[in-house]
């Protein structure tokens, strides 16, 4: 049998989130243990190629990738933080040890705190033959090519025109693969516009008010039908349209990897604007469950320089809880909750706000009742 | 499985059964075949959400009492001829790979001798195994500080979700109501006698209310004042990856606490008893249960080893003090349970159904098990089962 491991805090998932909870954690004095399943740090980091939007002290405008790296060389600079990579965490049993997979064994690890920073998993959608293969989350396309450099497919069709699936159309484009079309359920682009008139400088058409009805193939996608919808989003007869593409991708929105949270019997709610089921937590970012911290897209999607501040505000109250203290510990907290303030104002950011004035109120009826 | 969405509760019905796991709707089955006439399942989740669902659903005649003999042999008839019975077009997919018990020691092989001795008087095909013999029906078995085994090649394992399913929608084609996500709240009675049920969803009054509620078959005893000597016991299992098919038979060890199948899908599902667990309603998992099972099972099929775990999961046991079921009649008039079922309630669930719904109807039984009602406790004629894990 393995032996049990213990660190004060386990941050699970090396995303934005969790590097910068590790470094504020690791700036308070806590022993810190960083587990990710991938081999690189960085999370969704890791495979963005583009120069990222979000404030200035987030590093706006610099590429993902070299945020990623900054990050996690912050992160590894000395041996303060453990880092354990190629590890996922499988389990979060009821006496808070948690179960990690790692070179197919099994380790136990049993902190004092745990923040957890999984991110968010991409969306599904229910059409005939969504199981061939060739069909791909865009997030999934996006990491065989900017990865492990190899091609999705010859002749995309990408469902989806938000953020992830502009760019990740323009991402295929750059590595010469043809994107046949975008396909929008909603009457207007939903991502940014500088994203939006590159693909359409590119000549590939955005259609929206349309969704995918099917996709045909035998062994492997061989085409798909497009289909126009009506403002209840009901399929218009007649509008089929064919394309002959030889890979599918779904950038439909992400919803947050909540299976720990669940096992760790931490009370959820559900929220559409947030992405699905996401976790209770207080200002602080302490879920439900007393020693049990939540950041990133795992709080709600939205984007990485939110991630990183939640990351920060949990990484130091995770340390505070457990008696940590730094002179400018109220700085740094009062600065992020501003900086947070900030990213969140103006449209953009309005579902976010309406979303989380919808957790904290759904959460205070639960508690109430 | 079709979702059944609660419809409007009726006033009245001639029966209400409590509880929609393999248990309550095989009775709800019997009775509407007995045209006893509106027939009400309440389930207060869906259907086999609860010890069914979670279950090892394996079947096996070996057991230590006549008893349960007689049940399981009865029963095996009905697994084998269910698909048609029923109807059920997908299949309840009953493997009869056999079980193979292993004794590990001397005390226990006493046990299977006399075991053997009873099943084979009853008509079981069941034979005693050396260590080498076994070996040969299960190659990849270590036999290591083994001393014997015994071997009944038509005991085996069904899908839980399908029987309980098969039931379900053939009790409904008789014209069984049934209510998910409906909970039984609260029972009427008038001078001990039961007069309805009342629910989250409305009151239904009837003269007969069978409780089926596996591991909360106390709680709803106590809404007819009635303390019946049972008690939930968490219970856990696990799955693995999917292989290529290269164990036939379920294997069991009682003094090691143990069993292990591999499903007609490739996957092994195994669990384990722990003697230090408490009597309780918890069904969480734990870690420790992935370790002991795993050195355990390993210990016994050494490539089993080699699998990934995909999941684990705990459900309840419905234990008594004898590990046999309660069946029949109560000194509530109109309140009948069938529950108590100590782990074994999958594999008893035909017979179960058949024999409540003669009871209810006030005719003769198939089998007699008269030594099975509430009364043997403060009788004191308590029927010991030693063989279960
Ligand atoms: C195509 C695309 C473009 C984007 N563009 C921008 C942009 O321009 N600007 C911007 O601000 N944001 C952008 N984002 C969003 C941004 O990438 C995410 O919001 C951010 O990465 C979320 O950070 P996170 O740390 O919460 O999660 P992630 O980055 O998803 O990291 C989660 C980590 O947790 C690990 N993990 C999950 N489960 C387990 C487990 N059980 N055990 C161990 N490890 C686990 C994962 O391997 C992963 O490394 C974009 C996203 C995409 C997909
Ligand atoms: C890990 C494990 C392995 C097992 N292995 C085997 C095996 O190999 N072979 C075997 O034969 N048996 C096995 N069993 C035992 C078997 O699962 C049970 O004996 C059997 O499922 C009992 O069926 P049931 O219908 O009585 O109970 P359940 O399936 O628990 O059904 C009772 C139902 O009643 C409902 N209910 C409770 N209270 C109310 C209420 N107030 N109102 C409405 N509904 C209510 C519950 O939601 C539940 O769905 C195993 C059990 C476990 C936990």
């Amino acid at each position: 049998m393995s032996s049990l491991l213990t660190t004060e805090i386990c941050i699970v998932g090396a995303g934005p989130a969790g590097l910068r909870a590790a470094i504020a954690a690791r700036d308070m004095g806590a022993c810190v243990m960083l587990v990710d399943s991938e081999e690189n740090l960085g999370g969704q980091l890791v495979k963005q190629t583009h120069k990222f939007f979000g404030s200035r002290g987030q590093f706006a405008g610099m590429r993902g990738i070299d945020i990623a790296k900054l990050l996690s060389d912050e992160v590894t600079k000395d041996s303060s933080v453990t880092v354990m990579s190629d590890s996922q965490v499988v389990g979060f049993y009821p006496d808070g040890t948690l179960a990690i997979e790692k070179d197919d064994c099994l380790k136990l690890l049993k902190p004092q705190r745990v923040i957890c920073a999984t991110g968010a998993s991409e969306r599904m959608l229910p059409f005939p033959n969504n199981d061939l293969p060739g069909v791909y989350g865009a997030g999934a396309a996006q990491t065989l090519m900017n990865l492990y450099g190899v091609r999705p497919g010859n002749r995309v069709l990408m469902i989806g025109a938000g953020n992830i699936g502009l760019i990740v159309s323009y991402q295929l484009i750059q590595a010469g693969i043809d994107v046949a079309a975008i396909v929008e359920a909603m009457p207007y682009v939903g991502g940014y516009d500088v994203h939006a008139r590159k693909i359409q400088r590119a000549g590939i058409p955005i259609l929206t008010s349309h969704t995918i009805k099917a996709v045909h193939g035998r062994q492997v996608v061989e085409g798909a039908t497009v289909s126009a919808v009506d403002a209840q989003f009901c399929i218009i007869p007649d509008s089929d349209r064919y394309f002959q593409v030889d890979t599918v991708c779904l950038a439909v929105g992400l919803t947050p990897l909540t299976e720990l949270l669940w096992q760790a019997d931490c009370k959820m709610g559900y929220i559409p604007e947030l992405g699905g089921y996401t976790p209770f937590r207080n200002e602080n970012y302490e879920t439900t469950r007393p020693g049990v911290f939540v950041a990133g897209d795992l709080a709600g999607i939205e984007e990485a320089s939110s991630a990183m501040i939640e990351g920060e505000i949990a990484g130091l109250c995770a340390a505070k809880s457990l008696g940590y203290e730094i002179d400018d510990f109220e700085d740094r907290i009062n600065r992020a909750k501003t900086e947070l303030r900030v990213l969140r104002q103006g449209p953009t950011g309005e579902k976010i706000r309406q979303g989380i004035a919808s957790l904290m109120q759904l959460r205070e009826e639960c508690e109430g009742a | 499985m079709p979702s059944r969405v609660p419809g409007g509760l009726p006033k009245n019905a001639d029966a209400v059964i409590i509880g929609g796991g393999v248990i309550g709707t095989s009775i709800a089955y019997h009775l509407a075949k007995k045209d006893f006439g509106r027939i009400i399942l309440l389930e207060k989740s869906y259907l086999a959400s609860g010890s069914t669902g979670r279950c090892g659903a394996g079947v096996r005649q070996q057991w230590g009492t006549k008893l349960n003999c007689l049940l399981a042999i009865d029963s095996i008839k009905a697994f084998q001829r269910m698909d048609e019975e029923l109807d059920y077009k997908r299949g309840i997919e009953f493997k009869q790979g056999g079980y193979l018990l292993l004794a590990y020691t001397q005390r226990e092989m006493d046990q299977f001798i006399e075991n053997v001795r009873l099943q084979k008087e009853l008509g079981v095909p069941v034979s005693f195994l050396t260590p080498s013999e076994a070996k040969q029906i299960v190659p990849i078995l270590n036999t290591d500080e083994m001393y014997c085994a015994t071997f009944c090649p038509t005991d085996g394992h069904a899908n839980p979700f399908y029987v309980t399913d098969a039931y379900a929608a053939a009790g409904e084609r008789l014209g069984v109501e049934i209510h998910t996500f409906t909970k039984a709240c609260e029972i009427l009675t008038e001078s001990e006698k039961v007069k309805g049920v009342k629910t989250n969803r409305g009151t239904v009054f009837t003269d007969v209310v069978i409780n089926a509620a596996g591991p909360y078959s106390a709680v709803v005893s106590k809404m007819v004042d009635l303390d019946i000597p049972f008690y939930p016991e968490r219970h856990q299992a696990l799955v693995t990856e999917a292989v290529e098919p290269v164990l036939g038979p379920m294997v069991m060890s009682f003094s090691r606490r143990f069993y292990c199948q591999q499903t007609p899908h490739g996957s092994f599902i195994m669990g384990m008893g722990d003697p230090k667990e408490k009597p309780g309603f918890c069904i969480s998992s734990t870690w420790q249960f992935l370790i002991e099972t795993a050195e355990a099972v390993t210990k016994a099929l050494p490539p089993v080893g080699e699998l990934s775990v995909v999941r684990q999961w705990a459900g309840s046991y419905d234990m008594t003090p004898d590990a046999h079921p309660i069946l029949g009649s109560t000194p509530c008039e109109g309140f009948y349970l069938a529950c108590g079922f100590s782990g074994h309630g999958f594999m008893l669930a035909p017979v179960t159904g058949k024999l409540i719904s003669e009871i209810i109807c006030d005719e003769e039984l198939s089998i007699d098990i008269h030594g099975l009602d509430l009364g043997r406790f403060e009788r004191g004629e308590l029927v010991i089962e030693p063989s279960v894990v």
